[in-house]
């Protein structure tokens, strides 16, 4: 512990990608509390107000309604982080035990398990999501299955290839000669092997979901009004650009710090929690 | 030989497919391991002495033949029994021992599994355990990469006691070591099966360490056994041309060795044998 | 540098920083092979002898954590003074090394003859197709191969360890190098081609006058290759002298103890060891070459 931070302190690139996560993470927790105003969050309409550009009552402008953007991005981002939360928290679990399951049976489960999964590979992400938010209401729950359909896969490859190679390793056969059950081998001895990829993966994903939830939001599919979300805010912007450029700016540069950090933090954590560097 | 071996090996087969065609990597070995002793595997690469130790462990089943333990038919897929009674010490330390678990767990599971002891006496008998391989119990909750090669294969060994096996299957368990380090765990070995009445079955392609441990010795060369001595004889004596180069090839470091050398490539020559190689 | 020698390392240390802190590996040694000289460096793991290999061959200073002090003289020319390309330039011609796994060491996606006329091209960039053909067929045939066009047709997989290993001899001959470094030459053989290719290495190199720095853990390999002997522990040089003289009167409690560790082909058992002693440390004892 104590040397993974030193590590995470001695890399500039980390420090930034942790403060900029921290700021991301803090300001999703505390919306109610640092938002100037807490109520913008929801149905409120101030035309006095309306399409103001950034000054000292609303830091980052106001949007076509009158609400303060500050405020809108700070719920925005717990909007954000909830569906990452909520989209690795199922993806991850089941990705990971398809892969540990495959990789280390072999034989028909392999076959079987890893085909469903390619299937769900081949398909460009966007269009599944598209495709599962068709079918079904265009709602917040909605988008969180289609998002969770196409992340899942990419954790059963990845698991499913350190299990393949972990497979071989001598503490796996004196595992299986001492006796101990399948499920044991799976998820005490490989998985633990497969901790510090799978946990470099969720933080670069994090950002990826936040893209990919602004993206849909964006296409009119995602969190629905009066949800403040910062793919629908970058979206409506647009069309006012370029007079009222803090409608699309701001929430784009949220957008960016967000993946950004998580993206840099990512990067360092595989050097901490890999062992063999 | 008049006792009952604990472990026999009965026309022992076994072919692997490489694509279309099929290797024999054992092709129809007998022998009989008497409990207490050290029978020592020699063979060099492709000699089939992995292949041999893999069926015995029941890692893969033989192609046909059969392995017998206390005169009862081993069969295909082990009970917990037999995990038990028959256990494993690998070449290499480093990856022996889960990088991920502590050293206490690695040693726990062979208790859990074959429930040796009530959940509160196990932490016990892992601090007993180390201390019996010569490690200080502290070592308990360090991670194996806080080990050296030593004290790594050190815990291996304890994780073959804590089964309380009879028949050790030891695959060159020290090649991987230095050799201050390999004499230190070698004498470690020995006293442990005199201690615990262990048989062991030594696969090396170490002729020098084979000598000093091992009280038979089966040569083993693309999947046959091609001789099957006592080590005193085998060294001295040895019957088949096979064997004779392996010894002439051993690097040595003492003038008798060099002797011994020279009188096994001198029988060699007087019986019209081969050429020593490279020659 | 006195020019009878081929190598010539004076007062060499090294040591790595890391976050943690900096850590010595070499305590300031001294080795010197003369010409045609065939010395082995016999150490085990962990002792410094495979960081003083990449150090002559060069491959070391391009490290960053890397601090090193202390000469290191090759073929004429003290190595941390070359630049880089310098340093690359040496490599294949001057000095060549042997590899302990020889499979892994030659390129696997190019045929014998293509590597063989790149190290050819190292030594004489102009070398003419049919000249590096003939050379590489001579070289093979020194190493005993006979069949050469079949070996040069052919990829490093299709070949088996023993003929990887003598191809690799053969490579790290063809330019007549000032010095060979061999480093755990063939551990990763079978005993019988262990031995085979160990002979027929020691052979090539008195008669090409090679001079040589084998480095090992094994002490028997040593034994019947070297002509003089220098045993590292822990980054320092704690004996050095003739072969025959330290196999038969090792002075240095850690020589003494590394030879009793070694079981016997002729018996005795399995040797008493002591644990690790602080005599390991004592001063460096050097044998007298009664020869010279």
């Amino acid at each position: 512990m104590k040397r993974a931070l030193t590590i995470l302190l001695s890399n500039p690139l980390s420090v930034v990608g942790l403060t900029l996560v921290t700021f991301v993470v803090l300001t999703a927790l505390l919306a109610d509390f640092i938002s100037p105003y807490p109520e913008h969050a929801g149905a409120v309409v101030d035309f006095l107000n309306a399409n103001k550009p950034p000054s000292a009552e609303y830091w980052l402008g106001t949007d076509v309604v009158g609400r303060d953007q500050l405020s809108r991005i700070f719920y925005a981002y717990r909007v954000s982080l909830g569906l990452g939360v909520v989209v690795l928290a199922i993806a991850v679990p089941i990705g990971v035990t398809v892969g540990l399951v495959a990789g280390y049976l072999g034989g028909w489960a392999d076959y079987v398990l890893m085909r469903i999964t390619d299937v769900f590979l081949s398909i460009p992400p966007l269009v599944l999501a598209l495709a599962i938010m068709g079918l079904l209401e265009p709602t917040l729950l909605n988008g969180m299955i289609a998002v969770t359909a196409m992340w899942w896969p990419w954790y059963a490859r990845l698991v499913y290839n350190i299990t393949r190679a972990q497979k071989v390793e001598g503490y796996v056969l004196a595992a299986e000669v001492i006796g101990a059950g399948k499920l044991h081998i799976i998820f005490r001895e490989i998985l633990p092997n497969c901790m510090p990829s799978i946990i470099t993966k969720m933080t670069l994903d994090f950002g990826f979901v936040i893209l990919i939830a602004a993206s849909l939001s964006f296409l009119g599919l995602g969190v629905q009004a009066p949800t403040p979300d910062l793919g629908s805010m970058v979206s409506e912007g647009t069309r006012y650009l370029p007079d009222s450029w803090w409608l699309t700016v701001f929430p784009g540069i949220a957008i960016l710090i967000a993946v950004f950090g998580f993206n840099l933090i990512g990067d360092v954590l595989r050097e901490v929690l890999d062992p063999d560097l | 030989m008049t006792a009952q071996p604990i472990l026999s090996a009965h026309n022992l087969t076994r072919d692997f497919r490489v694509g279309k065609r099929t290797i024999r990597a054992v092709d129809d070995i007998s022998f009989d391991v008497q409990k207490g002793e050290c029978l020592a595997i020699v063979g060099e690469s492709g000699s089939g002495k992995s292949t041999v130790a893999n069926m015995i462990l029941g890692i893969h089943p033989p192609t046909s033949g059969t392995l017998s333990f206390h005169g009862e038919e081993l069969p295909v897929k082990r009970t917990l029994l037999h995990r038990e009674k028959i256990q494993l010490v690998q070449q290499n330390p480093l990856s022996s021992l889960n990088p991920r678990r502590s050293i206490a767990a690695s040693l726990r599971l062979a208790l859990d599994v074959h429930k040796h002891g009530t959940r509160g006496e196990r932490p016990q008998m892992v601090q007993k355990l180390l201390e019996e391989v010569g490690l200080d119990p502290s070592f308990a909750n360090r991670s194996p990469s806080a080990l050296s090669g030593g004290q790594r294969q050190r815990v291996a060994i304890a994780r073959a006691l804590a089964c309380q096996s009879e028949v050790v299957v030891l695959d060159e368990p020290t090649s991987a070591l230095d050799v201050l380090v390999q004499a230190r765990i070698l004498r470690l070995l020995d006293d442990l099966r005199t201690m615990h009445g262990l048989t062991f079955i030594f696969i090396t392609h170490d002729l020098s360490v084979v000598r000093n441990i091992a009280d038979r010795v089966a040569v083993f060369q693309y999947g046959k056994l091609v001789e099957l001595a006592d080590t005193e004889a085998l060294f001295e004596n040895p019957t088949e041309e096979y064997t004779r180069s392996l010894i002439s090839a051993v690097p040595v470091v003492s003038t008798e060795e060099v002797e011994l050398r020279g009188r096994l490539s001198k029988t060699e020559a007087a019986d019209g044998g081969v050429e020593s190689p490279g020659a | 540098m006195s020019a009878d020698l081929a190598l010539s390392i004076r007062n060499l240390a090294l040591s790595f920083k890391s976050w943690s802190g900096t850590s010595q590996v070499l305590h300031g040694i001294d080795l010197e092979i003369k010409r045609g000289e065939r010395v082995a460096l016999v150490g085990e793991s962990g002792s410094g002898k495979s960081v003083t290999a990449r150090i002559i061959l060069g491959t070391l200073h391009e490290l960053k954590s890397a601090r090193i002090s202390g000469e290191v003289w090759v073929a004429g020319r003290e190595m941390s003074s070359l630049s880089q390309s310098e340093r690359q330039a040496l490599r294949g011609t001057d000095i060549s090394m042997i590899f302990q796994d020889p499979t892994t060491a030659l390129n696997p996606v190019y045929t014998i003859r293509q590597q063989f006329h790149e190290v050819l091209m190292r030594g004489d960039p102009k070398i003419s197709l049919s000249t590096a053909e003939q050379r590489s067929a001579d070289i093979l045939r020194e190493v005993s191969i006979t069949d050469t066009e079949r070996v040069l047709e052919s990829y490093p997989f299709q070949l088996s360890g023993g003929m990887n290993q003598r191809v690799m001899i053969g490579m790290a001959l063809i330019n007549e190098p000032q010095l060979l470094l061999a480093d755990e030459p063939g551990t990763a053989l079978d005993v019988t081609v262990q031995a085979q290719t160990l002979r027929l290495m020691r052979d090539l190199v008195r008669q090409h006058g090679t001079s040589v720095l084998f480095i090992s853990h094994n002490l028997g390999v040593v034994r019947e290759f070297a002509d003089r002997i220098y045993v590292i522990y822990k980054g320092r040089i704690v004996e050095t002298g003739p072969a025959a003289s330290i196999f038969d009167d090792p002075r240095h409690a850690y020589t003494k103890a590394l030879l009793a560790a070694i079981p016997r082909l002729t018996g005795g058992g399995i040797p008493e060891i002591q644990e690790d002693s602080e005599a390991f440390f004592d001063p460096m004892v050097t044998h007298e070459d009664v020869s010279a």
